[in-house]
């Protein structure tokens, strides 16, 4: 035991001699920097900022790029909060469900105290992976090994389930809005036969309808169109009620929230397609079936937006693991990450840590250096960020749409992107006046594909026997869990409670 | 770009300079083909070369290198754009519609011969003038290592005694990989289970986790796992060893005469003057055959072997014809017949 701990401590030391040099201090502010830049703008995800930085780390040394590609990504999880808080705009796909809690929360006055329990959820969930990482990372990446086919099928059907909850309306309508956005998941290339389904001969539908114009049309669009139907008198978003910094009592209920956000993000995180989407939703869900009231989530609840940050942040940054650890990148950034390595002649793989110890320890000090370096440069701007929203939203909401427009297509240099959010944008208004939540659609947009593909290939493998998903201990238990949790919500004691809720 | 810009007073500076190098190559020797080129004023800007993947993937990290080499033998900067999507036909469709007058270039990989059989919007292969080929990403025959099979020959034994029931992993029906497994199929007259996975990171870790027993994916996804142990390579479908693999034969070494994976190759679009053509060609090719350009793409795990226009085009009419009965043999074959 003493031994594993100097061992641990030799390597954290030669991690800190790499990472404190000065070059690579000032590239993991540059990438930390950058990353909340892009994080703030919509849109601009941290995917496409780290494809434009690939060439720049042709001329870089390869620990240096590593340290600021990686800063990109994680400061981008810091910075795509913000707008979700401030203006109901996801910055990132993993940023959507900070819209609930957090816009609520803003325009209730209390936008200082969301954005600093963002960033501090985000503090948290990021030291306890990075450590999470140094301590074992070859070891949890092994858990990713366990995971085939069905049992992916199994974690996707108690997704979908547990979204279920994430409504606080109309359960009906919520089912009805999950169904749509798997059915929008249909649209594009089958990976299982290689037909082309619903693209109507439109090459932009190839590769499916994506989420970042979708989550920006739903979810921002809309909100703009709303606040320019009920906002007559010309005034700013939010006016700021009582203090910036949480009070005691936030602290209190955000704490647990946070630890049980990070778990959920550092477990979810490492599986393949996991990234740091799925990570926040699951949070968010836990949370709303774990609090005595639940009908508070939307209406500006702290663990709503502790929760699913500190998820994010967790997921993001356990995707490494399987990178590092198995040379298997989770989810497209990592594919970057694994690029910008290649480009450097350094293979991922199980032999990264004996062969480049000072690459790997260098990169996980790193990390947890730029995350101090998130806070300090994040919790001076909330002043900021919350006279900006205070100011009149003719001048506001015109900038937002700019940003929007050339974030979506800056994805894949193409006009059609820009369409599909404006599309998106007028869907989303017209479901909210119909009183149908996106958040569920957004759900089953994401993890439909996942599921049918999953589901399609369980069954190649075991030859057409549905057997296969409950003879494997893994996908058996997810799937007695997701049979209870709907059980559970069907119940009609239940559903005469959340009726009740609702009439409160 | 400013102070190069053709409208500025540097521009007799800059014809003076220019009938100066003209000298100096002509009295260099290094042949008609380069005076040719000033005299004519090609390429006189910018030279974009479309990517049809996204940045980061193997094609992009490929074209990268060769851009940023190229672009000092080209005397003007090669930029590269990615434009990404429905299979590579995106981007494509982009160069292809261009001004043919050889500043705007594209890399076209392997996808290329079966779009044009299965999407109606793609491009014909006709629709693309090549430059040159930029080399070979063999695929290699990989098991788990929790199966018994051992050598190329335990594999068809297993392949033999059971029918379609041997799971393999690869990308999509059309997809490079899937073309490799359905022609590995044809050459060593066998019927596996052809599992299909979005991409090379999730198959690979498919046979790390045991659910399918091989995989067909390029060296540079699979050969760390192979030096770990935690999964075996048996053969690859190159017409030599993979740096990366020096220990895994050809699939020729044992005997089997079996080539496949993703090529690449760079194109114009129909229509670009033949003149334009062979400097393009001269360029890339003496870019491409550079030892300094050879050693950084090795390090990034390409094997580097360029070809020229006409060998290119041969090597192109035979790929076709390999494919097109894997793509009428799995119906995929609508947008035209050949």
């Amino acid at each position: 035991m003493i031994e594993l701990a100097g061992a641990l401590l030799g390597n954290l030391a030669q991690g800190f001699g790499v990472a404190m040099t000065p070059v690579n201090l000032g590239l993991c502010l540059l990438g930390c920097l950058l990353g909340t830049l892009v994080g703030v703008l919509p849109g601009i995800g941290p995917t496409a900022t780290v494809a434009m930085l690939m060439p720049i780390t042709f001329y870089l040394e390869p620990t240096g790029a590593l340290i600021m590609l990686a800063g990109v990504f994680y400061g981008s999880q810091y910075g795509g909060s913000t707008t979700a808080i401030l203006v109901n705009l996801p910055g990132e796909s993993s940023s959507v469900v900070t819209c609930l809690d957090g816009h609520a929360m803003a325009r209730g006055g209390r936008a200082g105290a969301a954005l600093a329990i963002a960033a501090l959820a985000s503090l948290f969930a990021g030291t306890v992976t990075t450590l999470a990482i140094a301590v074992g990372g070859p070891a949890i990446a092994s858990v990713a090994l366990l995971f085939q086919s069905p049992d992916y099928v199994a974690v996707m059907v108690l997704g979908l389930v547990a979204a279920i909850v994430l409504a606080h309306g109309s359960l009906v309508k919520a089912m009805a809005m999950i169904v749509l956005g798997v059915f929008i998941g249909l649209v594009g290339t089958d990976v299982t036969t290689g037909e082309q389904r619903y693209t109507f001969g439109i090459a932009d539908l190839y590769d499916g309808v994506g989420f970042v114009p979708v989550a920006m049309g739903l979810f921002g669009l809309s909100e703009i169109m709303l606040n320019l139907e009920s906002r007559a008198r010309d005034g700013g978003l939010a006016r700021l009620r009582d203090r910036l910094w949480p009070s005691r009592d936030d602290f209190r209920s955000a704490t647990p929230a946070t630890v049980r956000g990070t778990l959920l993000g550092i477990v979810l995180g490492i599986l393949p397609g996991g990234g740091s989407t799925i990570p926040s939703f699951a949070a968010y869900s836990l949370e709303k079936k774990l609090a005595r009231d639940p009908s508070r989530f939307g209406q500006g609840a702290v663990e709503g937006v502790a929760a699913p940050e500190a998820a994010n942040n967790a997921g993001a940054r356990a995707g490494f693991i399987p990178m590092l650890a198995l040379g298997i990148p989770p989810n497209a950034i990592m594919a970057l990450l694994v690029g910008a390595m290649m480009i450097h002649g350094i293979q991922p793989g199980p032999q990264i840590i004996a062969k480049q110890p000072e690459l790997f320890w260098g990169l996980v000090v790193s990390m947890w250096i730029g995350n101090l370096m998130l806070v300090v440069l994040n919790l001076p701007l909330i002043g900021l960020w919350v006279r900006l929203i205070q100011m009149p939203y003719r001048y506001l909401f015109p900038a937002i749409i700019v940003f929007c427009c050339i974030g979506v297509y800056s994805l894949r240099n193409s006009m059609m992107e820009v369409v599909f959010m404006a599309v998106a944008g007028v869907a989303g208004y017209v479901l909210r006046k119909l009183g149908c939540e996106p958040a569920p659609l957004l759900l089953g947009l994401i993890l439909g594909p996942m599921l049918e593909e999953n589901f399609r290939r369980s069954l190649s493998v075991s030859g057409g026997d549905y057997m296969i998903f409950l003879q494997r201990p893994i996908s058996a238990s997810l799937l007695a869990c997701a049979v209870l949790l709907l059980a559970f919500v069907l119940l009609p004691g239940v559903r005469r409670q959340r009726q009740r809720l609702r009439e409160d | 770009m400013n102070q190069r810009h053709p409208a500025t007073a540097s521009r007799p500076v800059r014809l003076r300079r220019r009938l100066l190098s003209c000298a100096m190559a002509a009295v260099a020797a290094t042949g008609i083909m380069a005076s040719g080129a000033i005299a004519q004023g090609f390429p006189s800007q910018p030279i974009t070369m479309i990517v049809p993947w996204p940045p980061g993937g193997g094609s992009d990290i490929a074209m990268r290198l060769v851009a940023d080499a190229a672009s000092k033998r080209m005397g003007v900067p090669v930029v590269v754009v990615n434009r990404p999507g429905a299979g590579g036909t995106i981007g494509l469709k982009e160069m292809a519609s261009s001004k043919p007058d050889g500043h705007t270039i594209a890399m076209v990989a392997t996808g290329a011969v079966f779009a044009q059989y299965n999407n109606p919007n793609a491009n014909a292969l006709s629709d693309f003038e090549p430059i040159a080929f930029f080399g070979d990403d063999p695929v290699v025959l990989s098991v788990g290592a929790k199966t018994s099979i051992k050598t190329l020959a335990d594999y068809l034994a297993a392949a033999r005694a059971n029918p379609g029931k041997l799971r393999n992993g690869n990308d999509q029906p059309g997809g490079s990989s899937h073309v490799a497994a359905s022609l590995m199929e044809r050459t060593l007259g066998v019927k596996i289970n052809k599992i299909a996975y979005a991409g090379f990171a999730p198959t690979v870790q498919a046979l790390l986790s045991g659910e399918i027993d091989s995989a067909t994916v390029p060296a540079p996804d699979i050969s760390q796992h192979h030096q770990s142990g935690a999964a075996r390579s048996l053969a690859i479908a190159g017409t030599q060893r993979h740096f990366l693999l020096p220990d895994v034969p050809t699939f020729r070494e044992q005997g089997i005469d079996f080539i496949a994976g993703t090529w690449r190759y760079i194109a114009a679009p129909r229509g670009t003057p033949p003149d334009r053509l062979a400097i393009l060609e001269a360029r890339l090719l003496e870019t491409m055959r550079d030892k300094g350009f050879i050693e950084k793409a090795r390090a990034a795990g390409f094997i580097v072997e360029p070809m020229n226009r006409a060998d290119t085009a041969r090597r192109l009419a035979a790929e076709d014809a390999a494919m097109y009965p894997v793509f009428l043999e799995a119906g995929l074959v609508r947008a035209r017949q050949k």
